[in-house]
């Protein structure tokens, strides 16, 4: 007979998402179990670690230097044939995180808050009685254990295990998915107060090449592809870096992954099963950054976990769903549209279009005003020489 | 005849990164963090596994049927 343990909330997965649905729920006196499969929360990181600086006055996030490497001052972007859009502030725009240090945070916040956290310990299943969901089966350094919980948190990453075998479709084609490979290593010769983007169909199809500085000298250097690509993020990381003659024989850590870019769930609850962060392919889908999201999403999500739990209601945890849907869904549903666009952008429409911005004033573009920027790329002759061009940046607007 | 295949996993290749058991459509892999299974029973043969994996780590055997 394995052990048993009990529950108000059980959460599988302590990246962001996780400890944050966590540390919300147990503040407030319920009790709470945050679960990881890693022996060391937060590592391997699968992650180019840079966030935008606001989360963290968002979220109620300490900015403590102890998981921020870098701060960055905006970035610069280039396209195939050399031409460089630079956006460079006067402030600090975002920081590049030591995930290691940051995930183990959050989840000593959590524990702090009153949740228990317990790594090396992976759920296997769902555990169900009278057709209903009442904890997950899960294996504790390899002795398995029951975890009777009145709701479930499935923020268990890309592989989305927890929510599918609860019943709840995440599937999405392989065209919605990003194949990723990275090395932190020591680099020389990119301004280090700025991250790095290298766009181009030779490059890095669908995606990009990124430099994200932790120090002047070292940085996380990574690729993110289509994953239906029929070649490896790998071969196409290399291969920039042998064409361009960086050195990489001083390399501190090899990151994997595959990162959701699309595939966004209709349905994020079922009965008394929540999915958040990667696991709900709440991820940008442009940038395929999903951090920010994980927090926003793991903050309403536990907003809704409380006020069921009060009202001792579970039909209340559906307005996770709407709510979500409303504030990030549709926003990331528009980036979704961009993507979907710029793919299909050939190597001479990024030099055209990034040769155009840099004209443009930098801050328009960051600061979201896209329609300007449209409207100045639809002004630009060889846009206005080529219907094709046009179609595309009109399905932008 | 359709063809049957198997997932077959370089472990010095692979990351355990758990990327192919998110892609997999039917559940045929787990990757736990010390190890990666597969699950034939639950394959459906559609490589999409062996598409994704960002290192090149997997490879598909045909089992039985052919192309």
């Amino acid at each position: 007979m394995s052990e048993i343990m009990k529950y108000d909330v059980v959460v599988v997965g302590a990246g962001i998402a996780g400890p944050i649905v966590a540390r919300n729920v147990a503040k407030e006196g319920y009790s709470v179990l945050l679960i990881d499969k890693k022996p060391a929360i937060g590592a391997p990181k699968q992650c180019a670690e840079g966030i935008n600086i606001s989360v963290f006055e968002k979220h109620d996030i300490p900015y403590d230097k102890r998981f921020i490497n870098r701060e960055i001052y905006g970035a610069r972007l280039y396209s195939p044939s050399g031409y460089t859009l630079e956006m460079r502030y006067n402030r600090v725009s975002g920081v590049i995180l030591e995930r290691k240090v940051f995930d183990k945070m959050l989840a000593f916040y959590a524990a702090r808050a009153g949740a228990d956290v317990l790594p090396r310990t992976e759920a296997t299943d769902v555990i169900r009685k009278d057709g209903k969901i009442i904890g997950i089966k899960a294996k504790k350094e390899g002795e398995p254990i029951e975890i009777r919980a009145d709701i479930l948190v499935a923020a268990d990453g890309v592989e989305s295990t927890i929510a599918r075998k609860a019943g709840i479709n995440t599937y999405a084609p392989l065209h919605e998915f990003d194949s990723a490979y990275e090395y932190e290593m020591l680099i020389e010769g990119f301004d280090p107060d700025l991250i790095h983007l290298w766009f181009g169909n030779n490059v890095a199809p669908r995606g990009y090449v990124w430099v994200f500085p932790k120090d002047e000298d070292r940085a996380n250097v990574g690729i993110g592809i289509n994953s239906d690509n029929p070649m490896t993020a790998k071969h196409y990381l290399d291969k920039w870096l042998k064409e361009n003659n960086i050195p990489f024989k001083k390399i501190l850590e090899v990151n994997v992954g595959i990162v959701p870019v699309g595939g966004f769930l209709r349905e994020l609850v079922k009965d008394n099963v929540l999915v958040v962060g990667d696991a709900a392919r709440q991820v940008n889908p442009m940038h395929g950054g999903g951090m920010a999201e994980a927090m926003e999403a793991g903050t309403i999500a536990s907003k809704w976990i409380l006020e069921a739990l009060k009202e001792e209601n579970f039909e209340l945890l559906k307005n996770y769903t709407t709510e979500w849907w409303e504030k990030d869904g549709k926003r990331l549903e528009r980036v979704l549209r961009v993507r979907k666009v710029v793919e299909h952008l050939t190597d001479e429409d990024l030099d055209v279009f990034i040769q155009t911005l840099s004209g443009i004033d930098a801050e328009k573009i960051a600061g979201g005003h896209y329609s300007e920027v449209i409207k100045a790329l639809l002004k630009q002759p060889k846009v206005l020489m080529s219907p094709r061009r046009i179609t595309l940046l009109k399905e932008l607007l | 005849m359709t063809e049957k295949i198997r997932i077959i996993v370089d472990k010095d290749k692979c990351y355990l990164c758990g990327g192919c058991a998110g892609v997999c459509p039917s559940l045929a892999i787990r990757v736990s963090s010390s190890k990666w299974e597969f699950f034939q029973d639950k394959c459906i043969s559609c490589r999409i596994c062996v598409t994704a994996c960002p290192v090149g780590a997997l490879e598909a055997e045909v089992v039985e049927g052919r192309a």
